[in-house]
């Protein structure tokens, strides 16, 4: 009995301690490297060391002491982003001494030119920028802050998330003022409402499931989706992303019950609706995905849902209406392999070879990341 | 005639074995040391490559690449990524001997068999650059990469419907985690 006790204290604690140790970091690389993959609110924002105009680096984490750091994505071709920056530098005069930074970051090309930069340096002496303006070559920055539109906004507090904006919509816009203002301590010109922010165990348990799913193992998946689901029934990621395994699987109907049941907690969430029209064209019920889509579609603020939309209208057989949409969700984002995937399938069923490969080539050289 | 070896020597012996051993570990584990420091230094050099590689700066990712060879000889990897760079400034006869190079260290390195075909259509040799493609597909477990080489291939020679299937395929494979 003694002896029993004795080899219990001298080896199966310390061997308890060791596995628990060992789980924990497993389980720390498995939720770090779905937290950097996976960006919402109220996950931690990726460090970022970039040069600006003139070749200074600059980083995130030098602007740690602000109240919030505004990023700014931006292009020179996209038509609302010299009108956003005028926009941030009256900001930026009048709060910078209350604590809010903004940081634009370039994402004209996958490569910077001396041609690009020379027209970056136009575009920002037109709007007269004070404010730090980065140069994002190799769309390092961007990738892994998931930008989905150009431009786009995401304001930074205490290192993580706490606002997006894709793209520079006119209501979204000012919600996103009123939301700086708040943090600058002045009055909102409407009551503000701060981004929303899921809570910390949910977004933890569905992070490994994400890095579960990229490992091939949804099994594990499954269950901690839905417990994420459950601690949090107000966080929309693990539902879209439970339908999407479920899709990945074949599992179509248990997907847009998921989706659905999303839509009861909130229904004008744009993700979830894009993500259900998505699902309903691909299912063969292309007029009830058109009818959900055209709303988010039109409001041009989610880059998906236009593509979606465009895809549905070429399901349809309506191809020269998909064609503008298509363009228009590439002028918001061009970096989007999807995009470009969902044009070549149009143009395929189309029987337009040639465009069709061109596009899947596209598509195939942003995800393999070759520049030309 | 007094015996070569007494007992009075034995802890002398004892003294040189025990520090000749201790030599040769030295030397052993000095040469194992700076052979490791090396592949550190040249798998960094190519890290940074690869950085200068992405941002378009292919004049710092061939410098970087040259240090990594002299860091590293031999190194398979180095002239692949030599060959890459080459492709990239055009310089495809460069390219080709850097590809075969790595090719003639590890036959059955995937990226430089299709840098082998991505040179050989720089140099517009088609057929060649399909053959070498095809073969290497037949070889290659993650074959993203070469279905978009092929898809340039048939893009050149005009025939989309190949082209598009290749590219299709690319997708598939990238989808499934083939790059």
């Amino acid at each position: 009995m003694r002896l029993e006790n004795m080899l219990r204290k001298r080896f199966i604690k310390p061997l308890f301690q060791t596995a628990v140790c060992i789980i924990v970091i497993i389980a720390g690389g498995l939720y770090s490297s779905g937290a950097s993959a996976l960006l919402q609110t109220g996950s931690p924002a990726p460090e970022f060391s970039l040069k600006d105009l003139s070749g200074k680096e600059t980083t995130l984490a030098e602007f740690s002491g602000k109240k919030a750091v505004v990023i700014f994505f931006w292009a020179t071709w996209s038509a609302n982003s010299p009108k956003a920056l005028k926009r941030f530098e009256e900001f930026h005069k009048k709060y910078a001494q209350k604590g809010i930074q903004i940081i634009a970051i370039n994402a004209d090309n996958q490569t910077i030119s001396e041609e690009d930069t020379a027209k970056i340096k136009a575009v920002v002496a037109g709007a007269g920028i004070t404010f730090p303006v980065l140069l994002d070559s190799g769309l390092k920055t961007f990738r892994e802050y998931d930008v989905i539109a150009l431009p786009s906004t995401i304001v930074v507090t205490e290192g993580k998330l706490s606002y997006s904006l894709p793209g520079w919509p006119l209501a979204g816009t000012e919600d996103l003022f009123d939301y700086l203002l708040t943090l600058a301590g002045e009055t909102p010109k409407k009551k503000a409402e701060g981004g929303y922010k899921p809570k910390h165990d949910a977004i933890a348990d569905s992070n490994l499931a994400k890095g579960f799913v990229k490992k091939g193992k949804y099994a594990m998946a499954y269950p901690l989706y839905k417990k994420a689901i459950d601690k949090d029934p107000k966080y929309m990621l693990p539902y879209v992303e439970l339908a999407k395994l479920y899709v990945l699987e074949g599992k179509n109907q248990e997907a847009e019950e998921t989706l659905r049941s999303a839509l009861k907690v909130e229904p004008e969430n744009v993700i979830v609706v894009s993500e259900l029209g998505y699902l309903l064209v691909n299912t063969k019920r292309t007029k009830e995905a058109l009818e959900i889509l055209s709303k988010p579609a039109k409001e041009e603020s989610y880059t998906p849902a236009l593509y979606y939309y465009a895809y549905a209208l070429a399901v349809d057989g309506r191809m020269s209406e998909a064609t503008p949409a298509f363009e228009k969700a590439l002028q918001m984002n061009p970096f989007d392999p999807s995009a470009y995937r969902l044009r070549g399938m149009s143009y395929e069923m189309n029987n337009m070879k040639k465009e069709a490969a061109m596009d899947y080539r596209k598509a195939l050289e942003i995800l393999l990341k070759i520049r030309n | 005639m007094k015996p070569l070896y007494t007992k009075r020597y034995e802890p002398l012996v004892s003294l040189v074995i025990f520090f000749s051993v201790l030599c040769l570990c030295v030397l052993f584990y000095g040469k194992a040391y700076s052979q490791e420091a090396g592949k550190d230094k040249a798998v960094q050099l190519l890290k940074s490559a690869e950085g200068f590689y992405d941002e378009g700066d292919m004049e710092k990712a061939l410098s970087a690449v040259r240090e990594a060879m002299s860091a590293m000889p031999g190194n398979a990897g180095a002239y692949d990524r030599l060959g890459y760079i080459l492709l990239k400034k055009g310089q495809f006869d460069d390219a080709l001997n850097a590809f075969n190079e790595a090719l003639k260290i590890n036959p059955n390195l995937r990226e430089a068999k299709t840098g082998t075909g991505l040179s050989l259509l720089g140099k517009g040799d088609l057929a060649g650059a399909e053959a070498t493609l095809t073969a290497a597909l037949a070889l290659n477990p993650y074959p993203s990469m070469t279905h978009y080489a092929l898809g340039l291939v048939y893009q050149k020679m005009n025939d989309d419907a190949k082209a598009l299937s290749q590219f299709k395929e690319g997708l598939k494979t990238f989808k499934e985690g083939k790059k």
